[in-house]
């Protein structure tokens, strides 16, 4: 933590955008911590609250729900207006003292390749909300997670979901609570289904049923690429076939 | 900069760095209860409730609580006594160390506010972000279920053992009927009528510390404050093996703030073995405090003392070093195949087997004639496994604090189960006498082995002499992982003759044992890997071969279980292949062949440890093994496995289901070798202060020593102030390891206080003016007279003290065991597969276990309980991964892995009793044989669900699903 050098908690979102595109100064934003304060860089950096910033609270709005950016993944997780899936997906993301201070905008910008709810999220085609300096603008979240540089010198200010249909998800740990090594999350929803996986390549994709096989997974050591490919495929035929689909 | 916040219900501004953590500002402001646990914040150690949320305040910076409420145990405990949640904690044995209780009670204040009735599964998800590696959460999860129930206005029943009716002392008593449904917080004890009735010993007394733990007080060695304490960062080696060409510390050392920068150019090298074993330690000596080569990454090279951690970190980093990189080998096999790079070639090297091989050691012990044997055999197995390292994970990482005191005596405070070895074997490396350093262990928050080691402390004692200011040295949680200790990775191949009945008669079992950069307790864990491997069944030949091999990972010692985990894994599956390839059932045909009573360890004469040479051959005095399977079985609901309709869930066609049997045998304390001392004196209330110097590591040794006191002199556990362990103030001690203190420790204590009571007897003669002491009893805190006449202890001791031929009655004994009975368990898995990506699950885990009489029900099923939940991560998903280069990657709780409590299987503990003559009250050891079991019988139970026998741990997926699709 000593590459902290400054803490702000500006009280407007102009005032965090001011801060945040100053010259000659890194600037990180700060959700609810848990990445930023347990794994700093190297390099000296001020960090910007946005803590008392307006960007809480959940809206449902006809076929979608609005999820303000600083909503930890708790509220989220308590929310029965959010789609069910998000809900477990948001659950199953940290444990119980990480849920209570991560937000969801930190998950949309964490960008894990691993993470479960931006893969539900994904499913449930989320669109993310961003405020910059030039204006707001809406991006689609695989558009987002595809060219994350989108983010620079943006606020991240809701994540905006699409409610309805029949999900679900398999996935594969080496023990039950275990961040799965990969999952499949696939959303039916009036006649198109939506399928994500996570584990799979540097972010979670949404891809086609039928582009499942011609996935190239990275390897680790939870899971060689060989082993991914093949979950990549069960998991997928797994949650389609829960759903109706054929897998 | 300054913050606001209510403070435990209290507006209070702080001045914080912008960088601070939470935890680093609230314990400046005294909250000592709040932990360092992981700088990743996993652990949840230093979880405290912001607005009422439980967050952790590892990984929250002290600014972004500007603001808000905070609150911690400090504020929830009542000044005299405790809160109801801290009291259910400490009578449902919900404590062991301690270390995390405080933000355990924390979550469950915050879960109770909001809904005061929860379910199982919402305690257990207020916990999902508190790491437990003790309790395997059964009794803290009880302990908010009784506590919610007492807040509800309930009166729950007080917890008391569950006495099962044994199955096995009828012919047909093993039926393996239904399941027992018990109260799960109260341990099961299975009675034997062998054992007297006692008042305190067996009986489920409260943790002697149970109040300064529940109340998050200081008691660990980071809740001191000393004036002009400088902090200690290391400088670790990023090479697998280099030589360090030069060092450059003057940046360093010019940054302000720094006080002193020590490598291997200006420490003395003063050669060491830094296993806290007795003396003479065993060789090889192949540490120095600086080397001028690194063996690990992770390895030491430099370490900084200054004003600040910030700035000692900033000086290590300033630090240039020059290293001449070396090939390096990390595999076992390869590194003694005569073609390996030499790890250590330096000059002075003594005491190992073949330096220029790799090999430390080479043990060769044998029984009868095993090659005769193998002839005679109608069936010969061989089978080779794989056993991986592993961290042992104390939530409190290692840390020590030394200063010079007021007559410039070295003091250090420290996280050691080994206070007197550190004493004896810090003392060369510091060019300083025994008799110029004290040692002080306070409470510990887990040590599992890793602290059975003079690990830390020479440096600090370093810095604190070069510098003359209090020095204070933590490992962070990815130093422990590369820089402490870890579990030896083995290869272990069996070979084993039987008749056609299934007789064992030949058997050899051979070891390459992986000790990593040094020789830390490679020789004792490998003999314990073959004294286990090999005395578990009976066998007329047998056979140890063992090489164990330097290596370029860090570095292995001793780890709860100490070679006996290697051994059984790879024994248990054995035995179980050989039963499955003879056609008989695998319970049998271990019946048949496991030792009992009367039978000889015989190859234990020759795999001693040290010192410990023995003469005559011990011969099993005591075992409930066929009880504890009895017992097993059916809590197991052992016969499920053979109905197929079980194993292949109708509805679940991916899915496989099976159960495990493994056969646990272990040892109680090295006999011959391991004392323990200890020392009781009486004041003037008739009270009593126990001194040891045992060491309890979060295990409840001072509780069940201060019940073997109690018993003996006739008073409540109360009555006894238990002191331990301090190398000034405290007797002799080994400290805690080998499964030794309830039975070597133990017996010191009841010495002791035998030598107490017979000067009470003597005392209370002259007083009641009975005719002999020997007839004067004590009971109910009095000696009585023969004729029932009686004088309180408070006036014996008043009447000794002050009165008349004033005399402090005070004994002091020591203990050496010239025997070490073994525990027994029998031990259960149910699991499932799903057999098309290789996920095990596991359900259940089962173990009950002839501990002979255990001193404190609560506290061995609390051993057990946690034991289990140990060995389960190390069967099933924790690792230490590496890169090619021997970097872990994973040196995090998040990719390492250790269960939580929101994912853990049914856990359930049977205390089997036997009465073990020559054990204090008939008991036996029980904290290691928990971690002996649990591997194989998952092992076993994926071989009865799928018919896979994977020969390696641990059942990660992919490592199933190779086995079961043949990639």
């Amino acid at each position: 933590m000593a590459s902290i050098r400054d803490y702000h908690r500006p009280g407007s979102v102009d005032e965090a955008l001011a801060l945040l595109n100053r010259s000659g100064m890194t600037s990180v934003l700060l959700g609810g911590g848990t990445t930023v304060v347990a794994e700093p860089g190297t390099q000296p950096v001020e960090v910007i609250d946005l803590q008392a910033l307006p960007l809480g609270g959940l809206v449902a709005d006809g076929p979608a729900v609005r999820i303000g950016a600083t909503n930890r993944l708790q509220d989220v997780v308590d929310a029965e207006m959010v789609p069910e899936l998000i809900r477990t997906a948001a659950k199953r993301e940290a444990p119980n003292t990480i849920r209570n201070a991560a937000t969801i905008g930190g998950a949309v910008a964490g960008s894990n390749w691993e993470s479960g709810l931006l893969a539900a999220l994904l499913v449930h085609a989320a669109h993310v909300e961003l405020m910059s300096a030039s204006g707001t603008a809406t991006v689609s979240l695989p558009a987002l997670l595809a060219d994350r540089s989108q983010l620079t010198g943006c606020i991240i200010t809701a994540v905006v979901v699409a409610t309805g249909g029949r999900s679900g998800w398999a996935g594969t740990g080496r023990t039950p609570a275990d961040t799965p090594i990969v999952a499949a999350y696939a959303r039916r929803h009036e006649g198109a289904t939506l399928l994500a996986l996570t584990g799979v390549a540097d972010v979670p994709l949404l891809i086609e049923p039928g582009d499942v096989g011609g996935l190239e997974p990275p390897g680790d050591f939870r899971g060689s690429a060989e082993y991914r490919k093949a979950l990549a495929t069960t998991l997928s035929s797994r949650v389609l076939v829960s759903l109706g689909v054929d897998g | 900069m300054k913050i606001e916040l209510t403070l435990n219900g209290v507006r209070r501004i702080l001045e914080c760095e912008p960088h601070e953590s939470l935890r680093v500002v609230l314990r400046r402001e005294g909250m000592f209860s709040v932990r360092f646990g992981s700088e990743t914040g996993e652990t949840g150690a230093a979880a405290v409730l912001l607005d009422g949320r439980l967050v952790s305040a590892e990984i929250m910076l002290a600014a972004q609580a500007d603001g808000h409420a905070v609150d911690t145990i400090e504020g929830l405990s009542p000044p005299l006594g405790l809160h109801p949640l801290q009291r259910a904690f400490v009578v449902t044995g919900a404590i062991q160390s301690g270390y995390s209780t405080p933000a355990m009670i924390l979550a469950a204040k915050a879960l109770l506010e909001r809904d005061p009735d929860p379910t199982e599964d919402e305690i257990r998800d207020v916990f999902s972000g508190i790491l437990d590696r003790e309790t395997g959460y059964v009794r803290p999860v009880e302990a908010v279920l009784r506590a919610a129930a007492e807040l509800r206005g309930d009166r729950p029943p007080p917890v008391e053992p569950a006495l099962v009716a044994p199955l096995t002392l009828t012919e047909d008593g093993d039926d393996g009927g239904d399941r027992l449904e018990l109260p799960r917080v109260a341990p099961r004890v299975v009675p034997s009528p062998e054992v007297p009735e006692t008042k305190v010993v067996g009986k489920p007394e409260t943790k002697v510390d149970a109040l300064k733990l529940a109340k998050g007080k200081p008691a660990f060695v980071d809740d001191i404050e000393l004036r002009g304490m400088l902090y200690a960062k290391m400088l670790y080696s990023p090479h697998a093996h280099a030589r360090i060409v030069s060092i450059d510390d003057s940046k360093a050392r010019a940054l302000p703030g720094v006080h002193a920068v020590l490598h291997h150019r200006n420490v003395a090298r003063v050669r060491y073995a830094s296993g806290g074993q007795s003396f003479p330690n065993p060789l090889p000596y192949d540490q120095v405090s600086f080397d001028n080569k690194v063996r690990h990454v992770g390895d030491r090279v430099a370490v900084v003392a200054a004003e600040s951690e910030e700035i000692a970190e900033a000086a290590v980093r300033l630090i240039d070093v020059e290293y001449e990189v070396l090939p390096a080998v990390f595999d076992e096999n390869e590194a003694i195949s005569g073609h390996a790079p030499v790890i250590h070639d330096e000059d002075g090297m003594e005491g190992a087997h073949d330096p220029s091989r790799n090999i430390v050691h080479h043990i060769d012990a044998e029984v009868g004639d095993v090659e005769a044997g193998f002839d005679q055999a109608d069936r010969v197995f061989e089978q080779t496994f794989r056993v991986h390292q592993v961290q042992q994970c104390p939530i409190e990482p290692h840390i020590a604090i030394a200063w010079l005191d007021s007559d410039e005596r070295l003091v250090i405070r420290t996280s050691t189960q080994v206070p007197f070895h550190v004493r004896r074997m810090v003392a060369p490396l510091l060019g300083m006498p025994v008799k110029n350093i004290r040692i002080i262990k306070p409470r510990i928050g887990g040590g599992f082995g890793a602290k059975q080691e003079m690990l830390i402390e020479d440096v600090v004692g370093h810095l604190a002499i070069a510098t003359g200011r209090p020095v204070r040295l933590a490992l962070n949680r990815e130093e422990e992982f590369v820089s402490s200790r870890t579990r030896h990775p083995q290869t272990v191949t069996y070979k084993t003759g039987v008749t056609n009945e299934g007789v064992l008669v030949s058997q050899s079992m051979r070891v390459v044992g992986n000790t990593g950069a040094y020789g830390t307790h490679a020789l004792t864990v490998q003999m314990v890997s073959g004294l286990r491997g090999l005395t578990s069944y009976n066998c007329p030949n047998k056979r140890f071969d063992c090489d164990v091999a330097y290596t370029n990972i860090p570095v292995p010692g001793a780890y709860r279980g100490y070679g006996a985990p290697q051994a059984l894994f790879a024994l248990e599956s054995h035995m179980d292949d050989i039963a499955a390839e003879l056609g008989m059932d695998e319970l049998a045909f271990k019946e048949r062949n496991w030792t009992g009573v009367g039978d000889p360890l015989d190859i234990a004469t020759k795999l001693g440890e040290g010192a410990a040479d023995m003469d005559v051959i011990p011969v099993i005095t005591s075992s409930g093994l066929k009880e504890c399977v009895a017992q097993g079985k059916r809590a197991a609901g052992w016969l499920r496995r053979y109905d197929p309709d079980w194993r292949m869930p109708a509805d679940r066609p991916h899915i496989r289901r099976g159960i495990g049997f493994a056969m646990c045998m272990h040892g109680s304390a090295i006999p011959g070798l391991d004392m323990g001392a200890a020392s009781i004196k009486i004041n003037d209330d008739g009270s009593f202060n126990l001194l040891m110097g045992a060491t309890d590591l979060g295990t409840g040794a001072d509780t069940i020593l201060g019940q073997i006191a109690a018993e003996v002199l006739g008073v409540p556990l109360d009555d006894i102030v238990v002191y331990a362990a301090d190398t000034d103030m405290t007797p002799f001690d080994v400290g805690a390891y080998a499964s030794s203190t309830t039975y070597v420790s133990g017996m010191a204590v009841k010495k002791a206080a035998e030598e107490v009571h017979k000067l009470i007897a003597e005392r209370a003669a002259i007083m009641l003016d009975a005719e002999s002491p020997g007839e004067i009893e004590l009971a109910d805190q009095r000696a009585w007279s023969a004729d029932g006449r009686s004088v309180t202890l408070a006036e014996v001791a008043l009447h000794s003290l002050h009165q008349d031929q004033q005399h402090q009655i005070m004994g002091t004994a020591s203990y050496v065991a010239p025997d070490s009975p073994p525990p027994y368990a029998a031990q259960f898995a149910e699991i499932e597969v799903d057999i098309e990506t290789g996920q095990v699950t596991v359900l259940s885990l089962i173990m009950a276990v002839d501990c002979g009489v255990p001193i404190n029900p609560v506290t061995s099923a609390g051993q057990v309980e946690g034991g289990m939940v140990q060995a389960l991560g190390y069967g099933h998903c924790e690792e230490m991964a590496y890169d090619e280069a021997g970097r872990m990657v994973n040196p995090k709780f998040g990719p390492y892995w250790i269960y939580r409590a929101d994912e853990m299987p049914h856990i359930e503990a049977y205390l089997v009793q036997t009465m073990e003559k020559s054990g204090p009250f008939g008991a036996k050891a029980i904290a290691e044989i928990p971690k002996d079991g649990v591997a194989p019988a998952i092992r076993n139970a994926i071989a009865n669900a799928t018919g896979a026998r994977l020969n390696a741990i641990p059942f990660t997926p992919e490592r199933v699903w190779r086995e079961l699709h043949g990639v």
